[in-house]
């Protein structure tokens, strides 16, 4: 079974399409998406009785009315980015990575238990310790699922998600019986030691400085993704497998590798989210980044440079959405639909705007 | 009733949502669609079905109307995927998204935050008269609920309708070479849109099964990877109805042992038990996918005026 893959916009088009056609394939879908996905979701609310435009206010003005409001939206950014990443560059073979919640859980797991094994050490050791820890313990999650997949072909949709499964109870071990704190009211670990936290950057309040290694990760898949051989391969086996086949790119290979790297990301999301802005690992950590990881790689069409700005996007939501249930009553669940809204939306679009360029050119 | 017995009747019931949900997966895949939203078509279902009893206190009208926007979804994966040709995967995914949310979002608006639990009142048994007299196997197969009557009858309506039937073969054809089938004047189009609006149907009926049998309410993890437990059994079962029943009493059996483990406290951390059905799926995953067979053209979409397909 071969997946095909997303392609972006302008790989399908004729060479030198006219400027009035590549603006329609470039823009046209992402401005029909999100109009109609909000109009929508805007006739949702009034049917409810809430006033939309207030809901819509809250949601896009409280990420920038506050320092806290764009710290918080900055603080989401990052697994956010991350976990899109771990989806995208998969994709990018053809591969589906389901599986960010596991792999930022275990990541969160082994960063936690390092952070409290080696409490006493000083940050210079320990902080990059945790980190680590983390990536790797997101490379093993992954590993299982990309062994599965080149050794066995089991099918990554299944095996990415199964694990999902499975990283609830390592989690729930660690917490519970391993290095339990019982004062924390829910299932959670005892603190890390000061030295695996990270700084804080800016503010008051101020984002943890994880923040800068996320933006450096995305710089580097973009640059790595777009600009050297190993993403050309990379690209190439997704594009058309059996051309890279024949032109000795092993296809396999690359797909586990992606994945592998995929699961890397969700680990270091993990390490991040432990170090950065808990300070411990938890039961419910993972919130709901994985679906909106690949929300947001799917929107951005899987590619990395648009990840980052989508990904900026979607934060501003997520934030809105909790001021919004506050303050005007709509539920936060409000929020998940207008996202799937504007994925769904920009699938069809993209056909409109296909059909009409093809016109226009 | 003895113990084997009550453990045999709850491995029955524990088996059909898996088996429904399967069946759905296997009635698309079949004809070619491979749908990856199960988990949040159940989901909805279980949200639909239960605040539906819930609102009017018919149980038969909650079943009804959770297969009726089952069918929905299905109905537009089968449509982006054949009209549109979009990619099945992501039109998947994005209807896994909108059903998660949709049914979240149905339940705040109904119930919103109570203090209590909303409970519903669980389908009934219905025993058959005799049958039930035989021994051990009297209570494991014939005091049942009337959906677990259902799920079994299906399985086995839907392999005489797919391999005892010429419309059963013309529809498994959609599904391996749709350029042959058209050309033999197969609608191809209208296969894909039937088996996945109801394949979804069936999906939306397995997730009311789970509030309607077993908990009598809803919670946002009452699914808890059910739907994506039935794509691998849909694998496992090599998309035949009769090896698909089969793979859902294996995976009710982990079911319940992993529940039965945990009450008789034996000295075992829960959280391993808990990781049986997972982890035993991902080994008999490595040996499925070398066995089982699949749909040829599955998780393709047929273009009619494509050179290469």
């Amino acid at each position: 079974m071969t997946a095909p893959v997303l392609t972006e916009p302008d790989a399908l088009a004729p060479a030198q399409p006219s400027l009035p056609a590549r603006l329609l394939r470039g823009v046209l879908p992402y401005v029909l998406a999100l109009v109609l996905a909000f109009v929508v979701a805007g006739i949702v609310i009034a049917a409810l009785g809430y006033d939309p435009f207030q809901a819509y206010r809250t949601i896009f003005t409280t990420s920038f009315k506050t320092g806290f409001g764009f710290t918080e939206t900055l603080t989401k950014w990052v697994p956010l980015t991350l976990l899109a990443l771990g989806f995208t560059i998969p994709l990018a073979v053809g591969r589906f990575n389901i599986g960010g919640e596991g792999q930022l859980l275990v990541g969160a797991t082994a960063a936690a238990g390092v952070g409290i094994v080696y409490a006493d050490l000083p940050t210079a050791v320990l902080l990059p310790l945790v980190i680590i820890a983390g990536v790797l313990a997101g490379v093993v999650w992954a590993g299982v699922a990309a062994f599965l997949m080149g050794r066995f072909r089991v099918n990554e949709i299944l095996s990415t998600v199964l694990l999902n499964f499975v990283s609830f109870q390592v989690l729930d071990y660690a917490a519970t019986e391993v290095w339990s704190d019982p004062a924390a009211g829910v299932a959670a670990t005892r603190r890390v030691g000061e030295g695996a936290e990270l700084p804080t950057i800016g503010g008051p309040p101020g984002v943890h400085a994880g923040l800068l290694l996320a933006v450096l990760v995305t710089l580097a898949t973009i640059v790595i993704t777009r600009r050297t051989a190993a993403g050309f391969e990379l690209r190439a086996a997704g594009t058309n497998p059996r051309a890279a086949g024949i032109n000795g790119i092993r296809v396999e290979r690359v797909a586990v590798i992606a994945l592998i790297i995929g699961g890397a990301l969700g680990g270091l999301a993990g390490a991040l989210e432990v170090s950065g802005v808990h300070g411990r690992a938890l039961e419910g950590m993972q919130s709901n980044f994985l679906l909106l990881g690949i929300i947001i790689g799917l929107i951005a069409r899987g590619s990395a440079l648009w990840v980052p700005v989508v990904a900026f996007g979607i934060a501003i939501l997520e934030v809105g959405a909790s001021s919004m249930q506050r303050t005007v009553g709509v539920p936060v669940e409000m929020v998940l639909i207008i996202e799937a809204l504007i994925l769904i939306f920009l699938l069809l679009s993209d056909v409109i705007a296909v059909r009409l360029a093809r016109r226009v050119a | 009733m003895n113990e084997f017995a009550v453990l045999a009747q709850l491995t029955v019931v524990a088996m059909v949502p898996y088996l429904l949900a399967s069946l759905g997966t296997m009635l698309g895949g079949l004809a070619g669609v491979f749908s990856v939203s199960q988990e949040g078509v159940m989901l909805l279902g279980a949200s639909v079905g239960f605040l539906i009893s819930y609102g009017t206190g018919s149980t038969a009208l909650g079943i009804v109307l959770a297969a009726a926007i089952g069918a929905v979804f299905g109905f537009a994966l089968g449509w982006a995927t054949t009209s549109l040709r979009l990619d099945q995967f992501v039109v998947g995914l994005a209807l896994f998204f909108a059903a998660t949310g949709l049914a979240g979002l149905l339940y705040r608006i109904v119930i919103g935050q109570t203090a209590s639990t909303p409970l519903v009142d669980t389908l009934p048994r219905l025993e058959i008269p005799l049958l039930k007299e035989i021994p051990v196997l009297g209570v494991a197969l014939f005091s049942h609920n009337v959906l677990v009557y259902f799920a079994g009858l299906l399985a086995v309506a839907l392999w005489f309708f797919l391999y005892r039937t010429r419309a059963g073969l013309n529809l498994r054809s959609v599904g391996e070479n749709p350029k042959a089938a058209d050309s033999l004047g197969i609608p191809v189009a209208r296969t894909r849109l039937w088996t996945t609006t109801a394949g979804g149907a069936l999906m939306g009926i397995a997730g009311a099964f789970l509030p309607l049998v077993y908990t009598g309410t809803f919670t946002e993890g009452i699914v808890g990877g059910r739907g994506w437990l039935a794509i691998a059994l849909t694998f496992f079962g090599g998309w035949r109805p009769q090896y698909i029943a089969a793979g859902a009493l294996f995976f009710a059996t982990m079911d319940v042992v992993a529940l039965r483990a945990e009450v008789s406290g034996i000295d075992i951390p829960s959280q391993v038990l808990l990781v049986i059905p997972y982890v035993a799926t991902l080994i008999v995953m490595v040996f499925a996918f070398r066995w089982a067979r699949v749909p040829e053209f599955l998780g393709r979409n047929y273009d009619r005026e494509s050179r290469t397909g």
